[in-house]
């Protein structure tokens, strides 16, 4: 078998991985790297059985984006791999938490952390693109960019003042700062690139 | 074959299209791109933060001192990714434990600081009784002049001059700054652990780790991983951190030129800067740094020479 495409780590994802693992081990740079890795094999399995493309993996400091020629799914296509990332991790949760396990119990929790935040409807994240496929193919494309936009500012802000509190909160937790800009940049890009 | 065919191939084209930028366009004086643009900003903006911290260094070197500390103490104080994500996979698989989620991400340093208050006393005496029956401090004991005399409740004793530390280590070169005899201390103390057993003493011995001989700067004290490390007397932390010999560590100073220090500690709950009271929880046991097993290595200093802290551990 060939490899299934090309992977792109930049240095910021090293930087922040590096970051991670001085603040809190490499248990739990181990139990985050698996969830992400089950959430992107959710996506990338769907992929295949859709017959699309994954051209390549990108790992940055915000996070893993799967490139693909999605470009001939259907809107329902599209969606079920979107939401496939989730799905993975959910599923990987309840298999995690099987009755009698105990032992998982962070990893567990890392997937499902890892499920809700990527269904928060900010683009680029999955719940974020789910939205506008859904809207835009309930109500048009026009009607489903509106909301996504709303949906993701309003989120996104929320986000960041959620991530705000904790830092300020713990009075540390720096490593979550990636994600803070993140947010800010997810709320305030899709004003100015479509323009 | 073809999927990873193209995955290179958009990289080389990547590569291509990058490396015009700077040197044709530059020549040509045509309008910046918007690509360019963004990265010119960048490069602005970096070389702005980095030219205004130097300056601000060079100008205000003493705020700067303070900034920079501040900055490191922010880098220490993290949320306990571990108990947040087992806080949450507890709450995924049933039980209802969104407290215990908001207080593992909200208040990571306070967790479980109330609920044994109450006992402490109680197990505080029944420490007491443990200690004393321990064998090493026996050994300790039947070098001393006089039998034992009931030690009073309120930590406050007489002064005692022991010789027993001299007896023990004139033949060896004691390093500097290292003082045997048993200091009078001005103020209440208590033993920073209920229930530890002493496993290495102060002074000369074969380090567990490296095995060459080494002076042991503190005593160790073994006890159940987190177990509650109670503040030794009333002062002020100076020190929260970590190291790969101490562990988790963090120093207290106590009036009169004492410290003391608690190393090893799998988690230290009190923040830099803080004042605290004798008895209050600082830290947990732990093993983490160079350790073989969970215990508390506790130090005690005065104006940066080392005492042996067996006095004190044992008074109680």
């Amino acid at each position: 078998m060939s490899p299934p495409c090309s992977v792109q780590v930049t240095g910021g994802f090293a930087l922040l991985a590096a970051w991670f693992f001085l603040a809190n081990g490499w248990r739990n740079l181990f139990t985050v790297l698996s969830a992400a890795a089950v959430h992107e094999a959710g996506h990338w399995l769907l992929l295949r059985l859709l017959g699309a493309r994954v051209l390549s993996l990108r790992l940055s400091a915000l996070g893993a984006v799967l490139e693909t020629d999605s470009g001939r799914l259907s809107y329902g296509g599209e969606l079920a791999a979107v939401l496939a990332g989730p799905a993975a991790n959910l599923l990987a949760a309840l298999a995690l938490t099987a009755p009698g396990r105990d032992e998982f119990l962070a990893a567990a929790g890392a997937n499902v952390v890892l499920c809700i935040f990527n269904l928060l409807p900010v683009r680029p994240l999955d719940g974020g693109r789910a939205l506008f496929l859904l809207s835009s193919w309930l109500a048009g494309p026009a009607a489903g960019e509106a909301v996504s936009r709303w949906a993701g500012t309003l989120t996104a802000a929320a986000l960041a003042l959620g991530i705000g509190l904790v830092i300020q909160k713990t009075g540390g937790s720096l490593w979550l700062l990636p994600a803070l800009f993140a947010s800010l940049r997810w709320g305030v890009s899709p004003w100015f690139s479509a323009l | 074959m073809t999927s990873r065919q193209t995955g290179k191939r958009i990289n080389a084209m990547r590569g291509q299209r990058r490396r015009p930028v700077g040197s044709a366009r530059r020549k040509k004086s045509e309008p910046l791109s918007a690509k360019d643009l963004r990265r010119l900003a960048q490069l602005v903006a970096c070389g702005g933060v980095f030219v205004l911290l130097v300056a601000a260094k060079l100008l205000l070197p003493a705020k700067m001192a303070v900034f920079n500390q501040r900055l490191s103490s922010a880098m220490e104080r993290n949320v306990d990714v571990q108990a947040v994500f087992s806080a949450v996979g507890r709450a995924f698989s049933g039980e209802n434990v969104m407290e215990e989620v908001y207080q593992a991400v909200f208040q990571p340093q306070t967790e479980g600081a109330s609920p044994t208050g109450a006992l402490r006393t109680e197990d505080m005496k029944t420490q007491t009784v443990k200690l004393r029956d321990n064998g090493a401090l026996d050994t300790l004991r039947s070098y001393r002049e006089e039998p034992e005399t009931p030690e009073p409740a309120a930590p406050s004793e007489t002064p005692e001059a022991s010789n027993l530390a001299y007896v023990l280590y004139s033949q060896e070169n004691l390093p500097s700054g290292v003082r045997m005899d048993q200091v009078l201390l001005g103020f209440d103390y208590s033993p920073p652990l209920a229930g530890g057993v002493l496993s290495s003493d102060f002074g000369y011995r074969e380090h567990p780790v490296e095995g060459e001989e080494r002076f042991h700067y503190g005593v160790d004290l073994a006890a159940d991983a987190g177990t509650e490390v109670d503040c030794f007397a009333d002062g002020t932390v100076t020190a929260v951190g970590e190291s790969s010999s101490y562990g988790r560590y963090c120093v207290v100073s106590h009036p009169d030129g004492y410290a003391t220090l608690y190393a090893h500690c799998s988690r230290v709950t009190a923040s830099s800067g803080a004042a605290v009271k004798r008895g209050q929880k600082i830290a947990e046991v732990g093993e983490t740094g160079m350790a073989t097993g969970p215990h508390l290595h506790f130090e005690l200093q005065r104006d940066g020479a080392y005492l042996n802290p067996i006095y004190y551990v044992s008074a109680l």
